[in-house]
């Protein structure tokens, strides 16, 4: 896989405060990649410098494995922190002005606006705008000239819960473009859902990083209920592969090692003749996992 | 010239942008016309500095008050930017730093070429209205003075534009530029004297302009040594460069 964005030992510091930390990550063509970290974990300054508005105080990256240039941020739409426009400038007459600097077709602009379901808004004064119209159009406007990679700073912020719903759809349908999607953000539950990829921050430093399903699978729990309860706890102890089990009210929950999923206890528990009447697969959540990672590196 | 293309697309539509060259435009008109009917000793002034081919150091000498108008715009324009945080997107989309500064100064150029030629309508009205000859040897015979404001009007809308970048608020920035050009700089003249002050930035701008009668009045009094235009125009435009210079290491070693 093509590595789009190469980050390498980069660090920010803002005098006495470390923002960014000997930060070093790469990110593949094709993925959705989420940062992720609590407020002033570093997330937004880390955008800020690989997109060439902040100095880095050490470090460097690569766009394409090229420096950043005309070029390269012609081959990306950014939107970072707030929607930034001319407010008394219409939604069209802002993207007019965004694409005549990106060198893109002046006639792509309905398209986008119509995308982000602002079509009938277009000869408005920007500075009328609600916030979630105002995120609308700045998505809208990294999406000119047909970018390679979005890079979306908290793209929901401010939105409700139907424009939240619209964005993922939106950055889900993107994504299938074959588009690459770097997406800071400090919802877990957002990252979980549209992200292939992440990496947390803290304080500026990278905790972990990897695939999604790599960092939430890692450990499996699984709820099963049974007729034979007792049979089966039986059974539990001598299962090598479970790491751990208790009882909960109606059911049993049961903690696998790595690598073994919920087929396996099924196969097992059958071979013992035991029917299982619930089997269910409780996922660790990104949340847990987060505060987890967090937790353990404080 | 797409960054001009660029700047237009702000500009055009920016209410505040016409209104603020509305003033200027319509106080000039407005001084110009006033001080036409004044009279010293029975005689009106129109009837000597606004005739051909003196109307030109006239007109000059009393639009150079109104450069700070046009730095006032400049600083407007670019601490909007700040406050817009369009600077920051800009860049993301594509701008490079030199682009930034190289596009402001675009729009400094073109707003002195439009007060240069709305001066070269002036000039042509006021002169037409009050000479008696009106050939064109007299009209055109210090015409000069018009590239000469042309260089002093870029190079006070040079210094607002460093002024707007360094201190990014538009209050203290149109403040800390008047306050320069007005005030500290002619304090230091004070100080300093007048063969080392001469080559200070707003001295050499002035001098772009020289009064109409400084020799009249330098006779009774202890004349003050300027340089004359054509000498000043040189580290005009040096300061010009220098104020772009300074301009883009702000940019470059800020972030946005």
């Amino acid at each position: 896989m093509a590595i789009v964005l190469d980050i390498q030992h980069l660090s920010k510091k803002y005098g006495s405060l470390q923002a960014v930390d000997n930060l070093t990550l790469q990110v593949e063509a094709g993925s959705i990649y989420g940062l992720l970290g609590p407020n002033g974990s570093g997330k937004t300054t880390t955008l800020g410098m690989v997109l060439d508005v902040i100095n880095p105080s050490s470090g460097s990256f690569t766009w394409f494995g090229k420096p950043v240039s005309r070029d390269t941020k012609r081959r990306i739409g950014a939107l970072l922190e707030t929607p930034n426009f001319y407010p008394y400038l219409s939604a069209s007459q802002n993207l007019r002005l965004y694409a005549s600097i990106k060198g893109a077709d002046p006639a792509s602009i309905n398209e986008m606006l119509d995308l982000v379901g602002l079509g009938t808004r277009s000869h408005s004064a920007f500075s009328g705008f609600s916030l979630g119209m105002k995120q609308r159009l700045a998505l809208a406007a990294a999406m000119l000239a047909n970018p390679e990679v979005l890079v979306l700073d908290e793209p929901t912020n401010g939105l409700d819960p139907q424009g939240i719903a619209e964005v993922r759809d939106l950055i889900l349908r993107i994504a299938a473009q074959g588009k690459t999607i770097i997406l800071a953000s400090h919802l877990l539950d957002e990252v979980e859902k549209v992200c292939t990829h992440v990496a947390v921050l803290q304080a500026g430093k990278l905790k972990v990083n990897g695939p999604v399903t790599n960092i939430l699978a890692k450990t499996e729990q699984v709820l099963i209920s049974t007729d034979e309860a007792g049979r089966a706890l039986q059974l539990l102890e001598h299962l090598p592969y479970v790491t751990s089990f208790a009882s909960e009210k109606e059911c049993i929950a049961v903690t696998l090692q790595e690598n073994y999923t919920s087929a396996d206890l099924n196969r097992d528990m059958f071979a013992q003749q035991i029917v299982l009447s619930q089997l269910v697969v409780r996922r660790k959540s990104l949340e847990a996992q987060f505060l987890e990672i967090t937790k353990n590196n404080a | 010239m797409n960054l001009l293309r660029i700047e237009l697309r702000k500009i055009l539509p920016y209410r505040t942008a016409w209104v603020i060259l509305g003033i200027f435009t319509g106080l000039l008109l407005l001084v110009l016309y006033a001080a036409s009917n004044f009279s010293i000793n029975g005689s009106a002034i129109g009837s000597d500095v606004y005739r051909f081919p003196n109307i030109w150091q006239t007109i000059t000498y009393v639009a150079s008050y109104f450069n700070l108008l046009l730095g006032i715009l400049i600083i407007v324009l670019i601490t909007d930017e700040y406050t817009f945080r369009t600077l920051r997107q800009q860049v993301i989309s594509g701008l490079s730093r030199a682009d930034l500064v190289l596009a402001k100064f675009y729009v400094v150029l073109g707003l002195a070429a439009i007060s240069t030629l709305y001066l070269l309508a002036l000039g042509l009205y006021f002169g037409l209205l009050y000479s008696s000859v009106k050939t064109g040897e007299a009209i055109l015979g210090q015409i000069d003075f018009l590239s000469y404001y042309f260089v002093q009007a870029t190079g006070y809308m040079a210094l607002a534009m460093l002024s707007g970048f360094l201190i990014r608020k538009s209050g203290l920035a149109i403040i800390a530029f008047i306050a320069y050009a007005k005030i500290v700089e002619p304090l230091i003249h004070y100080s300093l004297p007048d063969e080392v002050d001469k080559y200070f930035p707003m001295k050499v701008l002035g001098s772009l302009s020289p009064m109409p009668g400084q020799k009249l009045i330098d006779q009774l009094t202890s004349p003050t040594e300027l340089l004359s235009p054509i000498w000043a125009t040189l580290p005009a435009i040096g300061y010009i460069g220098l104020f772009l210079l300074l301009s883009y290491a702000i940019l470059k070693l800020r972030d946005l």
